[in-house]
């Protein structure tokens, strides 16, 4: 009996909502939520499941029309809601997630993806053409994505691996960890914090990673035709293979391979910038000893 | 056993039998000893109920109010959900009002206070003025608009939570450090190009904190 | 529903407050409170919430308990703005504890009718069997009796609200809340022992 009344006391608190609504090709999903979690995942049916809980005082609404649909809840008068969803919809689909107290998560997109949290974290595996993260308080994580690619956070890491196209990550306290990427452009910054790159160099391509407080690591290709310039006041520069620098001005020098023809800005104010080969950019599991 | 005084026992025995009824019951109850035994347990049931003892409920409730009421504990929740945040001690509201005095102080920052290194170790609790225009190149474009967003910033501020306060402000101060050290590099190579670019970038990023912050403080209200 | 003030104090509220150390720094938590201070907001509601659970609980049995507690704080919240400190501020939640309660007793009947899938899993709350067992605990026996009765016996016993105050709450005549009482106290009589 008290199991029974117990489970009862779960169901009046916590509701679970669970919805299917047909769509068309080219319908676009918005959610937005205040705390929680949205977590999207895809498959083969032409159909968006939305499946939500949250407590019996909140209402899921889902709408769909003039192909958008839209997911939110309505709490009434008391105030924001909390709800973790589960949406399941077409590969296809496009996406645009909100939240303020919301992690987001994303898996298997194939179109744009937008989502945006302030204290939460964006996890996305998949995305194309404009995929664009964004966070206050918490780290950004993309993979699988092609197009253009924007993340942004403040206080908190960004990560992207097995990325194609142009690129801009920033964030002012926390790490850049870029792996696997094919870019012809792609802008890293952070203030405090170190800057990994892995990927390609391009024939014509441009590069820019800065830092203010950490160190940058970059991989260049042996066949790689590129003019490196490297800056920093006071931190040091290293390199796995053999470079010839020459001096500019007191911080600054460049590095020429090949014929040059792309171009590789790093700076680091008060952190070392160390080139390596692909592949061997990255720091060794659990040397964690920058500080933030 | 029963009789037609039973069901009267209870309003004797809280007193509210009118005077010839009263006498009536009290005569009957010296004859009748099972109206006295039941008397006797209606009274220590009575007792029993003024004896019972409250219970907590199993589960604390307040995260669920507060978060109701728009206090705390979201930010709470979060500190308990991710181990990556500052300060754990958050749910102890008197430390959560503290930051947010600091962050008001923060917001309303007094310009006439120089935000050099020391200042801001030394005012301790009270948050050197990160926002500070008079401090950077004279370029009246940029000190405008550090000020609109100031302004901005501080008519929403009510709208942000401490944690997001608290998050904005560590952030300005990291970006503000970047300023002074370039400032600084910049007394003894002012010629740099990389140390001018590079403080025209953390200048940049300075105002573009400044205004999501202060766009999230509008989009809350 | 109207926020009286009942014109009796409740039979613990005065000792409660003793216990905590007096009325002051209360008061100060219920103005600052008023003011918007959530902490202060929060040391009443750990203050307050064992009794008000409690009645909740008896009223209405321990399934939605919680939620409805949850519900009296967050209106306690929102009309502290109301409150004029010329009660003490137990008894004021008190009342809006059972105007809540009473609110909700139709709701949370439905409730639990959309949310149970078996036929008898509310046996023990809305079938009450009728053979007495004599190992049941006193506060358990509280809970089996019949709603009206129930209700009666926690506002007037347990609460210390007079009939007049029952009968207003609840919607019926005075005698009618004193023949419940008495119902209510005679089939407690078998649970006393323990």
């Amino acid at each position: 009996m008290l199991t029974t009344l117990a489970t009862l006391a779960t169901f009046a608190l916590a509701q679970q909502t669970d919805t299917t609504v047909p769509v068309r090709t080219g319908a676009r999903l918005e959610v937005s939520n205040f705390g929680g979690e949205i977590a999207v995942k895809t498959w083969s049916r032409n159909a968006v499941r939305v499946v939500a809980d949250h407590s019996s005082r909140d209402r899921i609404l889902v709408d769909a029309l003039d192909q958008v649909v839209r997911v939110k809840a309505e709490g009434g008068r008391r105030g924001p809601s909390q709800v973790d969803y589960v949406i399941t919809v077409p590969a296809w689909m496009a996406l645009s997630l909100s939240g303020v107290y919301t992690d987001i998560k994303v898996d298997g997109a194939q179109n744009e993806v937008r989502a945006e949290t302030v204290q939460g974290e964006v996890s996305v595996v998949g995305g194309s053409g404009n995929v664009s993260l964004k966070s206050v308080q918490g780290s950004v994580t993309l993979e699988k994505a092609r197009g253009r690619i924007d993340l942004n956070t403040v206080n908190e890491e960004i990560r992207a691996t097995d990325i194609s196209g142009d690129i801009a990550v920033e964030t002012v306290n926390g790490d850049i960890t870029l792996t696997q990427i094919e870019s012809a452009n792609t802008e890293a910054n952070t203030v405090n914090g170190d800057v990994s790159y892995d990927g390609t160099i391009k024939d014509g391509g441009r590069y820019r990673f800065t830092t203010h407080d950490g160190d940058l690591r970059v991989s260049v290709p042996e066949k790689a035709s590129v003019t490196v310039t490297v800056s920093t006041f006071d931190g040091d520069f290293s390199a796995c293979f053999p470079v010839q620098l020459s001096r500019k001005s007191k911080h600054r020098f460049d590095l020429t391979i090949g014929a040059g023809s792309a171009r590789v800005e790093l700076e680091s104010f008060n952190g070392d910038i160390h080139l390596c080969r692909p592949g061997q950019v990255m720091k060794p599991e659990g040397d964690h000893n920058h500080e933030h | 056993m029963k009789d037609q005084w039973t069901d009267r026992l209870s309003e004797y025995l809280d007193g509210e039998l009118a005077g010839s009824e009263r006498t009536a019951l009290e005569a009957h109850l010296a004859s009748c000893g099972n109206c006295r035994a039941t008397l006797e347990e209606l009274r220590r049931v009575v007792g029993r109920a003024r004896a019972l003892d409250d219970r907590l409920p199993t589960a604390d409730l307040w995260p669920g109010i507060a978060e109701h009421i728009g206090v705390v504990s979201l930010a709470a929740r979060r500190a308990r959900r991710r181990l990556s945040f500052t300060v754990p001690q958050l749910a102890a509201a008197s430390v959560a009002l503290a930051l947010v005095s600091g962050g008001a102080v923060w917001l309303l920052g007094g310009r006439t206070h120089a935000p050099t290194a020391t200042a801001v170790t030394e005012l301790g609790r009270r948050p050197a003025p990160l926002i500070n225009a008079s401090a950077y190149p004279t370029d009246p474009r940029y000190a405008a608009q550090v000020a609109a967003l100031e302004r901005a910033l501080q008519r929403g501020r009510s709208q942000l939570d401490t944690a997001t306060v608290r998050i904005i402000e560590k952030n300005l101060k990291i970006i503000d450090r970047a300023i002074r050290d370039a400032q600084s590099a910049l007394v003894a190579d002012p010629g740099s190009a990389y140390l001018n670019l590079h403080l025209a970038q953390e200048m940049r990023r300075k105002l573009e904190l400044l205004r999501e912050a202060a766009n999230l403080a509008g989009a809350r209200s | 529903m109207e926020l009286t003030i009942p014109g009796v104090a409740t039979l613990r509220t005065d000792s409660d407050q003793a216990k905590r150390g007096g009325g002051d720094a209360e008061a100060a938590d219920v103005a600052l409170a008023a003011s918007g201070d959530g902490s202060a907001f929060e040391r009443l509601y750990r203050a307050h919430v064992a009794r008000v659970h409690s009645l909740i609980r008896r009223m209405i049995g321990p399934d939605a308990a919680d939620d409805v507690a949850q519900d009296v704080f967050v209106r306690a919240w929102t009309k502290l703005g109301t409150f004029r400190g010329d009660a003490a501020f137990g008894t004021w939640l008190h009342r809006l504890a059972v105007n809540v309660i009473l609110a909700r007793r139709t709701t949370i009947g439905t409730e639990r009718v959309r949310y149970d899938d078996s036929e008898n899993v509310l046996d023990g709350v809305a079938g009450r069997p009728p053979a007495p067992e004599l190992s049941m605990d006193f506060e358990e026996a509280v809970g089996r009796l019949p709603d009206g009765a129930r209700q009666v016996f926690v506002l007037h016993d347990i609460e210390g609200y007079r009939h007049e105050e029952i009968a207003d709450m609840l919607g019926i005549v005075p005698g009618t809340s004193k023949s419940q009482l008495h119902h209510a106290r005679m089939a407690l009589r078998k649970h006393l022992d323990r």
